[in-house]
């Protein structure tokens, strides 16, 4: 089965700043992904050049097979809800929502008016004057009811209360289970999504420093406590990541390949192994990779001397 | 094509601030008008002539840097190319440029019938245009629409390309040239020959020969730009 996305090199300069420095990876079909970063990590950038809203510096991009820019093919079967997105001044929430339906070919009118209900939606308000979460909320309509085979959503829940973002979640949840397609959720929010997400896309400065799977992740980091000599003796099979000391106790975030030999060692070492959350692994990637010899894809490996 | 009618289609949503806004005001100068010169009594001598139906083309120029500036980022949200958007937008410009210079062609039509609503006001005929032909006379309502149109679409499709600077630009060329004819024809003594030339063009040609022939470059240069715009 060929990829939905496949991105090569690519690379997205302003002026100095590189906002993208030579990604490359590539997204399967019907899956969900997260595309994880600090603000400012090139994770907007990412994905408005993946929809051709803005020119690459270098690199490829194909997505279904072909290049995005002014390719009616590629771009109706796209929906990309943007966090910065902008709507006439003249138009109504129930306008925009018409429009979205004139341009989507998938879109389902019956689901639209649902989730407008669920998220409580103004539909006669003028688009001026909805707040934050309400404006996400409508680009949460939009991105659900247009029923694209590729979807992203670019912090779709800013301002969103609580019970709209649960919402949000089961709602993208039973849907992508109804009709299976390809999502990029990109987002700050991570323990909240973390049992969404099928496969993580971590960047960071704009160097893509992870592409894994959710699950692989999991068992791949842990925080490993005990006596200092103990947990020294554990971490060197692996790559610490981040160390707390604490008198003559050490808690350290390994990682590494920790099967059941792993941990049977931990226990007699008499190190206590946690795994680590997603949210956790993340930070920890993501502070501890400001070391200069970081190389796209496989900057984790260059941790280590970013750490000591 | 289909994506063009849908641009087209889309940007008519709420058609009633697109349609409401020029004729309202439109209406409320030819109203203010109506009152004045009425209240004023009439004299059979005396024709009044009003600018008032410049109201509505200014309006539609207001309407036609808009539909860039704001319609383009919502357009290009929706995963609408910018060809696409481009000639959608065109559509629904000319459209209406079509359909409104019918109805004042027949609102100058009633006003001629009526000795200019019953005080002699001359508000929807066009002083200049001194011919009778039918299609010039409609043309004259339709085309200046036009070049309005896309001057407005080319001065918003820079400032969408090349931000501020480019505006600052564009204005910067725009005066160079303007003011740098002036020096060049007030020194070559040609103003009286330039002059002359005007009052030789018919009514016709200077309403729409000429701003045919301006529309149709802006139109292409617009397309060009447009095409590496981003939202």
């Amino acid at each position: 089965m060929s990829p939905v996305v496949t991105v090569t090199d690519l690379t997205k300069r302003y002026g100095d700043v590189t906002a993208l420095d030579r990604v490359s990876f590539t997204l399967a079909e019907n899956r969900i992904y997260g595309l994880l970063g600090r603000n400012g990590a090139g994770k907007t950038t990412l994905m408005q050049l993946l929809t051709a809203q803005i020119f690459a510096t270098s690199g490829e991009i194909t997505v279904f097979g072909e290049h995005p820019y002014e390719n009616e093919r590629v771009l109706s079967r796209i929906s990309f809800i943007k966090e910065s997105q902008t709507y006439p001044s003249n138009l109504r929430v129930k306008h925009a929502l018409r429009a979205a339906a004139l341009v989507y070919p998938n879109w389902d009118e019956e689901y639209a008016q649902q989730l407008v209900e669920d998220l409580r939606l103004p539909l006669q308000r003028n688009v001026r004057k909805l707040s934050r979460g309400m404006l996400s909320a409508l680009g949460i309509v939009i991105g659900l009811a247009a029923r694209t085979p590729l979807t992203f959503f670019d912090e779709p829940y800013l301002g969103l209360d609580a019970v709209a973002r649960q919402i949000f979640y089961d709602r993208l949840l039973a849907d992508f289970t109804e009709q299976p397609r390809t999502i990029v959720l990109s987002t700050h929010l991570i323990d909240e999504v973390s049992d969404l997400i099928e496969h993580v896309l971590l960047i960071d400065q704009g160097r893509l420093l992870l592409d894994s799977e959710t699950d692989a992740l999991r068992g791949q980091v842990v925080t490993a406590s005990g006596p200092v000599a103990a947990v020294d003796e554990f971490v060197r099979n692996g790559t610490e990541l981040h160390r707390v000391r604490l008198g003559g106790t050490a808690r350290a975030t390994v990682r590494g390949d920790f099967g059941a030999a792993e941990h049977e060692r931990a226990r007699a070492l008499g190190v206590d192994l946690v795994a680590s959350s997603l949210q956790d692994i993340v930070v920890r990637l993501t502070t501890s990779s400001n070391g200069p010899a970081a190389d796209a894809g496989s900057a984790v490996a260059a941790d280590k001397e970013a750490v000591r | 094509m289909n994506r063009t009618l849908t641009v087209a289609r889309m940007q008519f949503v709420a058609w009633r601030s697109v349609v409401g806004w020029p004729w309202a005001i439109l209406l409320l100068s030819f109203a203010i008008n109506l009152a004045l010169f009425s209240a004023m009594g009439e004299k059979d001598d005396f024709e009044p002539t009003t600018g008032g139906l410049m109201s509505i083309y200014v309006v539609m120029f207001v309407a036609s840097i808009s539909a860039i500036t704001m319609d383009f980022p919502f357009a290009i949200g929706l995963g609408v190319s910018r060809r696409s958007f481009y000639l959608g937008n065109v559509l629904h410009f000319v459209g209406q440029a079509i359909v409104y210079a019918a109805v004042l062609y027949l609102l100058a039509v009633i006003e001629q019938a009526t000795d200019g609503w019953g005080v002699n006001l001359r508000f929807f005929g066009i002083p200049f245009l001194l011919v009778e032909h039918p299609v010039l006379r409609y043309l004259g309502f339709a085309i200046p629409f036009l070049l309005l149109g896309f001057v407005g679409i080319a001065i918003a499709v820079v400032f969408k390309r090349w931000g501020m600077n480019g505006m600052l630009t564009l204005s910067a060329v725009a005066l160079v040239a303007v003011g740098g004819s002036a020096v060049l024809v007030t020194w070559q003594g040609w103003w009286s020959a330039i002059g002359g030339w005007f009052a030789d063009q018919p009514g016709a040609a200077l309403l729409v020969g000429w701003p045919a022939l301006l529309t149709l470059p802006l139109a292409v240069v617009s397309y060009l730009i447009i095409r590496r715009a981003t939202p």
